[in-house]
């Protein structure tokens, strides 16, 4: 139990500097939060205007009182409005999030199993064909550049062939059909894979390739297991921990890609809105996307140590014999 | 006694970017069934590579350049993984040196020997495996093998995963075990212990073994015959009374001169002097000529034959040949008395 107190106060402490830091620095960053207000009509604004206007958003306080007062609405279950949308922060999330979960979810999938499936494949065929292939393909693929490859697909694939919608998460009034979504996926989902598939393929081969070379390998070789068994079972035992603590640490990295390809495809999620809220100073907003971000990312991470401990039998040690010199130390 | 495994002029080379590397050269030699063949020779000698290459357990960059395998009766020098995996744990199975990296971390003990049960007995029902694999334990001495078989590697000590890795190189019933350095790695006394446990099963089930050391205290007191290999190549094999009181090669007479044990009281302990040759290009002539004090013209010119001594020791030096100038062994003297 201790232990995972211990977690728990450490996930507080990073929750809690994250908000810091992020409060700090979107108000110090240059950009008019009365903008996304007021939109076009700050232009005309008179300076008493927006003196008043920015009182009443509380903007003219000191960076460090918004803060406290921004804290004590947070634990009182208030996250603040959202200066465009006129709305509860949480609400605007809300009927954002699950676009993000299914397009970001989706790629996290495809791209875990497939870089599984990709790194299994070239150690398998170590040094053959194959392997070189898939290496050279897989390396100059990561490497364009993500809104590039976005614009090119919609370019091909929207503009001139015309097989595929090129932004949004449904055509109007087909929220519910499956189809319509799936076919709005397929461009963003192709960026997302195609950024990151290679990158995890690439460590399963290289973590692959160092189980082969294992002695546990040669033992299980001259029992007589044929080679299949001997990588799909024992070397992928020796590198789930590993893999998974990765893929939950990708997590991170699948998100801010997913962000990304939303902005370029304008596909209504937490991506776009990060960017909208960041870009016009949508304080709130940006807050609350943050936070979200920051606890699952840290959460990820934690959900990685747990599953290691629970496949790799040498982590449930390690942590008796840690929690032991806790209780020698109290 | 039957031949149960035979190398006929076997070379076995690592094609590597500094270039081939002749790890084993023309090495013929026999098994017979429920003897104990011990390979003693200095690290990097090639004892390990050969039963590697005889179980096709290396690498890549390894190839067999020449001669033939015979294992029970069948030539399996060309065979493939495929085929070799079938042979592997039921024909004939292997030791390693190290059991702490040996066995699989994550998986528990008993499972790791199930596998090797059940990879040659497919059809065998759940319960009589579980027994079997408490059998197998039982048999290398695994102490409460009831709690033992759902622990992992971790949990084990040093001498009992080696003992695992006995019962799982066992589980196959195999007719050849192959022990690579079985003590090596192990502490003193748990290499007592193991061998003692080593010994103890081969008389129990006959099974031929091929050990493999570099200490011939060890190998003085489990193996029948005894091959010595220098660079290589098998310099002398004969009985292990032959090779222990009537060595012939004076490489043979520098490893034993060298034991500890028979420098006992004295002021110094004598060496080897030099290293092996590098194998990547064997020295023409006889590989030990530059360490050896006995060395004469001829073994920088031509490599020597293996000269017959008795039926069973066969010794590959000059000294052999008539010609040559008569020495005195200044080692195993205790046969004649003196």
């Amino acid at each position: 139990m201790l232990y995972y107190g211990k977690k728990l106060v450490i996930f507080m402490i990073s929750v809690g500097l994250l908000s810091l830091v992020t409060f700090y620095v979107s108000r110090l960053a240059p950009g008019d939060p009365l903008f996304s207000y007021y939109g076009e009509r700050v232009e005309k604004m008179s300076p008493e205007e927006r003196e008043w206007a920015e009182e009443k958003l509380g903007l003219n306080d000191k960076i460090s009182v918004q803060y406290s007062r921004w804290i004590n609405q947070v634990f009182h279950g208030n996250f603040g409005r959202s200066y465009k949308y006129k709305m509860d922060v949480l609400d605007v999330l809300k009927s954002r999030l699950g676009n993000t979960l299914l397009l970001g979810g989706t790629g996290f999938l495809i791209i875990f199993a497939g870089a599984l499936l990709l790194g299994v494949i070239c150690a398998w065929k170590e040094g053959g064909w194959l392997d070189k292939i898939i290496c050279k393909a897989g390396t100059i693929i990561s490497c364009v550049p993500e809104f590039w490859l976005a614009l090119v697909l919609i370019l091909v694939f929207s503009v001139s062939l015309r097989w595929l919608p090129s932004s949004g998460a449904y055509a109007v009034g087909q929220e519910k059909n499956i189809s319509d979504r799936i076919l709005h996926m397929i461009l963003p989902l192709t960026v997302i894979v195609t950024e990151h598939l290679w990158y995890y393929g690439y460590m399963v081969r290289n973590k692959m390739l160092d189980e082969i070379r294992a002695d546990y390998v040669l033992l299980a070789k001259a029992k007589g297991i044929k080679k299949s068994r001997i990588m799909l079972v024992h070397c992928m035992r020796n590198i789930m921990p590993s893999y998974l603590s990765i893929m939950a640490i990708s997590v991170t990295h699948i998100m801010g890609g997913t962000y990304v390809a939303e902005t370029v495809f304008s596909y209504p999620g937490i991506g776009t809105l990060a960017y909208e809220s960041a870009r016009y100073k949508d304080y709130n907003l940006l807050m609350i996307i943050s936070l979200m971000s920051g606890i699952i990312i840290i959460a990820c991470n934690m959900a990685a140590q747990i599953l290691n401990e629970r496949i790799d039998p040498r982590m449930r040690i390690s942590r008796q014999s840690e929690m032991q010199e806790v209780d020698n130390y109290e | 006694m039957r031949e149960l495994l035979k190398t006929e002029h076997l070379s076995v080379s690592f094609f590597t970017k500094s270039g081939e590397v002749e790890a084993v050269r023309d090495v013929s030699l026999t098994v017979e069934e429920g003897e104990v063949l011990a390979i003693v020779g200095e690290s990097g000698c090639g004892k390990s590579a050969l039963c590697k290459s005889i179980m096709k357990l290396l690498p890549k960059t390894a190839k067999i350049k020449s001669g033939k395998i015979l294992a029970d009766g069948i030539d399996i020098t060309d065979y493939t993984q495929r085929n070799m995996s079938r042979l592997r744990g039921a024909l004939f199975s292997m030791i390693f040196q190290d059991p702490m990296t040996s066995l699989n971390p994550t998986m528990t003990i008993g499972k790791q020997i199930e596998e090797a049960v059940r990879i040659h007995n497919k059809k065998m029902p759940k319960k009589q495996v579980k027994k079997k694999v408490l059998e197998l334990m039982q048999l290398v001495e695994i102490d409460e093998p009831e709690v033992r078989i759902s622990q992992y590697p971790h949990e084990f000590s040093g001498g009992m995963r080696q003992r695992a890795v006995m019962a799982i190189a066992l589980a196959g019933n195999p007719k050849i075990l192959f022990a690579d350095e079985p003590t090596t790695a192990l502490d003193v006394t748990i290499q007592a212990q193991i061998l003692d446990v080593f010994r103890r099963i081969q008389k129990k089930l006959g099974i031929a073994t091929v050990f493999i050391s570099h200490d011939l205290g060890v190998v003085a007191g489990v193996a029948d015959r005894v091959a010595v290999m220098y660079a290589g190549k098998i310099v002398e094999i004969g009985t292990a009374e032959e090779i222990f009181y009537d060595p012939r090669h004076p490489y043979t007479w520098g490893l034993l001169q060298s034991l500890p044990i028979l420098s006992r009281g004295k002021e110094w302990l004598p060496t080897l002097p030099g290293m092996p040759p590098t194998l990547i290009h064997p020295p023409k002539g006889d590989a030990f000529a530059e360490r050896n004090a006995y060395a004469m013209r001829i073994d920088y010119e031509k490599e020597p034959p293996m000269f017959q001594v008795t039926d069973t020791h066969y010794a590959a030096t000059w000294l052999l040949d008539e010609r040559a100038p008569e020495v005195k062994a200044p080692i195993g003297e205790r046969r004649y008395g003196k």
